[in-house]
């Protein structure tokens, strides 16, 4: 009971109490106060040291309100806060060096977190920038039919995209599931909205909104599927033609 | 001074001769006329109309009758209903008149006015809304085609009508408790969603994705939903109907192709319906609480049907949250046809309604009041903007029209008149600017019901459908010639002037081949 704030008092039998047992009780709580809270002076802390009397509740009591314990119910409750204030008051009186050894621990731990870990991965040993990879990249655009961006890495990532999306294992194997059907839209005639006095800026607009729209078709694709599966839970629909009437 | 209509009427059209009433409208081009401020009183904003030729003389006709000394009864001529709504409080930009314009309660059906929500004197208005709150169109698409329905198009009719109950007191078959209704109050489509009713891709195929958030089935009284609880699922009478249309062209092969419509001859079903016996209680629930707000805080209008409040009032949010209700109200209804049209086709066919491809294209709010962002003189601005008998036509690129339109515009659905067609149009920049983003909504009335009713017999009505090969179910037959093509301007006229004017662009025409309608 109570062990770890024991220990941290430094509790000679932090391991063997047991605050159900009376002698236990009254000893730990007349340690605390010679110890560590040292609210009384020594000879006023004669009553509660003789922890054989009839009336040590009482001078329990009159403790806990001495020391302004807020907690009135139950024994076990109010040694728990006179621990707790042993072991502020404890704090308090050597807080520099406590704060010191938290802010030492948290930093070992940040450092910790930080992977030093020696990658046996080749691919996080490549050099990004060599043209052997550049030329990689190019070649793997061109087999994909990817448009090649001056930036070797945006291109490297446009066509990690293609790859997941189209050419992942459930895609080879049913591929009309990723096969975009439907007509396509004479996008470049459509209505902007919008005018920025330049062609190209124009249709870079008009492309950007092509790939917002998409966004959005993928977001209300996933409301409905959310929709589908709770209506499976919920739909009963109902009808009973003996409740119609043709009015005239 | 509160000026009754009845004083505004006699005292305008009395001193005021039909030839100087013309010098308050100006011709902009040719379909196009501006309203000039003094041709009501109060005016803020100046009001502008769009029609051809045609619609152009119904509409100075109209003015021309009013004129007259006795003048007819009923209400006020539809270009000086526009011109009062431009005289209420908060509006902004420009009272609308769309190219189907005529009379209505207070405000014209086809009218469409924006109020700036930052402005406190700003005012909501039930006659903005019209009765038949969130009355709407939807379109379902399949992939049959004419030859493989014409066989069987008096089958088709007749199990359509089997399954949607039609007319006045009519009863749907979908079993709804009064929680069940509560529920569907507040949840809009998804309450359709959730008891699987209709499939998620309704959902995004519908304006406002079929949920209105701020409904407060609270604010909603007793005698509404007791009115409303039998009627979902039904159609209801009047100008209501079903359709199975035919696609007869295609002007925008791209756009329509983004609606999944590929070629001529390809087969659509078309819902056009309300909020029913809900939506108009809520609507008279409102009046009655907005006539009392206009005392109190002294709001005031050229007309007494103008019954309105500021938006921020507390009859003012009433009003706005339990028409939310009413428009979510008539979204589970429409849903709940689509359903049951749906079983229709699958049990005519023995196909499933995936395999039939019956996916929604749109659906179309055209009685509705909604909070946008627009433009107005150059800064972006928070408005309610009021259609009445007129379509949100937003442009492409719009952040609110779902992904699939987002190159098109959003599409319009545009019911004609049983036994005309019915066009879809798609939204355009120029009507953002123009007419914060809104359009024409059908055929718009030329005669009223009760003349309609003298003027034309109910049995040649139903004889010249029939010899345009048009099956037709009907529950109240004697009401047809209320809704037969005479009575209306000619939709096609309509729509032309849209495009034209550059609001919305024509894209797919259809026409019926089977109708069943109250």
């Amino acid at each position: 009971m109570f062990e770890r704030k024991l220990k941290a008092l430094d509790y000679i039998d932090w391991d063997k109490v047991n605050g159900n047992d009376v002698q236990h009780f009254r000893k730990l709580v007349t340690w605390l106060e010679d110890q560590k809270i040292r609210h009384y002076r020594i000879e006023d802390r004669k009553e509660l040291r003789d922890i054989n009397s009839e009336n040590w509740p009482q001078t329990f009591a009159k403790y806990c309100s001495d020391v302004a314990c807020p907690i009135t119910t139950c024994p076990l409750d109010q040694l728990e806060w006179l621990l707790g204030f042993a072991i502020r008051l404890e704090f308090e009186d050597d807080h520099k060096n406590y704060q010191q050894a938290t802010g030492n621990k948290a930093k070992n731990k940040q450092e910790a977190a930080v992977p030093c870990v020696k990658s046996s991965n080749p691919l996080d040993n490549l050099d990004f920038e060599s043209n052997d990879f550049k030329n990689g990249v190019n070649v793997i655009a061109k087999i994909l039919q990817v448009p090649q961006h001056p930036n070797h890495l945006i291109t490297l990532e446009a066509c990690s995209k293609i790859v997941c999306k189209r050419l992942n294992p459930s895609a080879l194997e049913n591929p009309n599931s990723v096969i975009v059907k439907g007509k396509a839209f004479p996008i470049l005639e459509a209505d902007l909205g919008f005018d920025m006095g330049d062609k190209v800026l124009n249709t870079a607009a008009k492309i950007l909104r092509l790939l917002y729209i998409h966004d959005i078709r993928d977001l209300q694709t996933k409301i409905n599927e959310a929709i589908v599966s709770v209506q499976n839970i919920t739909a009963n629909p109902k009808t009973d033609t003996k409740l119609g009437k043709v009015g005239i | 001074m509160y000026v009754s209509t009845k004083g505004v009427k006699k005292k305008k059209m009395v001193v005021r001769q039909y030839q100087e009433e013309l010098k308050y409208l100006e011709k902009i081009n040719n379909y196009c006329w501006r309203i000039k401020k003094g041709f009501q009183p109060n005016m803020n904003v100046e009001g502008i109309f769009y029609v051809n030729n045609t619609l152009e003389k119904l509409m100075l006709e109209e003015l021309r009758n009013a004129c007259k000394p006795g003048g007819i009864g009923g209400f006020l001529p539809g270009v000086k209903q526009i011109a009062n709504v431009a005289a209420l409080p908060g509006i902004v930009g420009k009272s609308v008149g769309l190219p189907d314009v005529h009379s209505g309660y207070g405000f014209a059906i086809g009218n469409m006015a924006a109020f700036d929500m930052n402005n406190p004197k700003s005012i909501v208005s039930p006659g903005g809304v019209g009765f038949d709150i969130n009355c709407g169109v939807r379109l379902l698409r399949t992939n049959l085609f004419e030859k493989d329905v014409a066989p069987v198009k008096e089958q088709l009719a007749q199990s359509m009508f089997d399954h949607i109950p039609v007319g006045v007191g009519s009863k749907g078959i979908i079993p709804m408790t009064a929680r069940d209704l509560e529920e569907a109050l507040e949840m809009g489509m998804d309450w359709s969603l959730r008891e699987g009713y209709v499939w998620a891709e309704d959902k995004e195929h519908c304006e406002e994705y079929g949920r209105m958030l701020n409904a407060d089935p609270s604010k909603v009284s007793m005698r509404a939903k007791k009115r409303g609880l039998p009627q979902l699922g039904t159609l209801g009478a009047g100008n209501h109907y079903a359709e199975i249309q035919i696609v007869d062209e295609i002007y925008n092969k791209w756009a329509a192709s983004k609606m999944g419509i590929e070629e001529k001859g390809q087969v659509c079903v078309m819902i056009h319906s309300g909020s029913r016996g809900f939506g108009h209680q809520v609507a008279t629930d409102a009046l009655v609480q907005m006539e009392k707000a206009m005392k109190r805080d002294n709001i005031e209008t050229n007309d007494r049907q103008l019954a309105c409040a500021h938006i921020n009032s507390r009859e003012g949010q009433d009003y706005l949250k339990s028409m939310a209700a009413a428009a979510n109200f008539a979204w589970v209804n429409r849903s709940s046809m689509t359903f049951l049209s749906r079983q229709a086709f699958a049990k005519q066919f023995h196909m499933s309604p995936d395999d039939l491809d019956m996916h929604v294209i749109y659906d179309v709010s055209h009685n509705i009041a909604k909070i946008e962002e627009h433009i107005v003189d150059g800064k972006q601005k928070t408005l309610l903007v009021h259609r009445k008998g007129s379509t949100r036509a937003f442009p492409p690129h719009h952040p609110l029209i779902p992904v699939d339109y987002q190159l098109t515009g959003q599409p319009v659905l545009i019911g004609g008149t049983m036994g005309t067609c019915s066009y879809v149009l798609t939204g355009t920049e120029q009507g953002m600017q123009e007419t914060f983003g809104s359009t024409c909504h059908g055929a718009g009335r030329a005669l009223s019901r009760a003349k309609s009713r003298r003027n034309l017999d109910y049995k040649e009505v139903l004889d010249k459908l029939e010899e345009l090969g048009i099956s037709i179910r009907v529950a109240s037959p004697k009401l047809v010639m209320e809704e037969a093509p005479e009575s209306y301007k000619n939709v096609t006229d309509v729509v032309n002037t849209c495009h034209a004017a550059g609001i919305s662009h024509k894209c797919i025409k259809l026409r019926p081949i089977a109708v069943i309608k109250g």
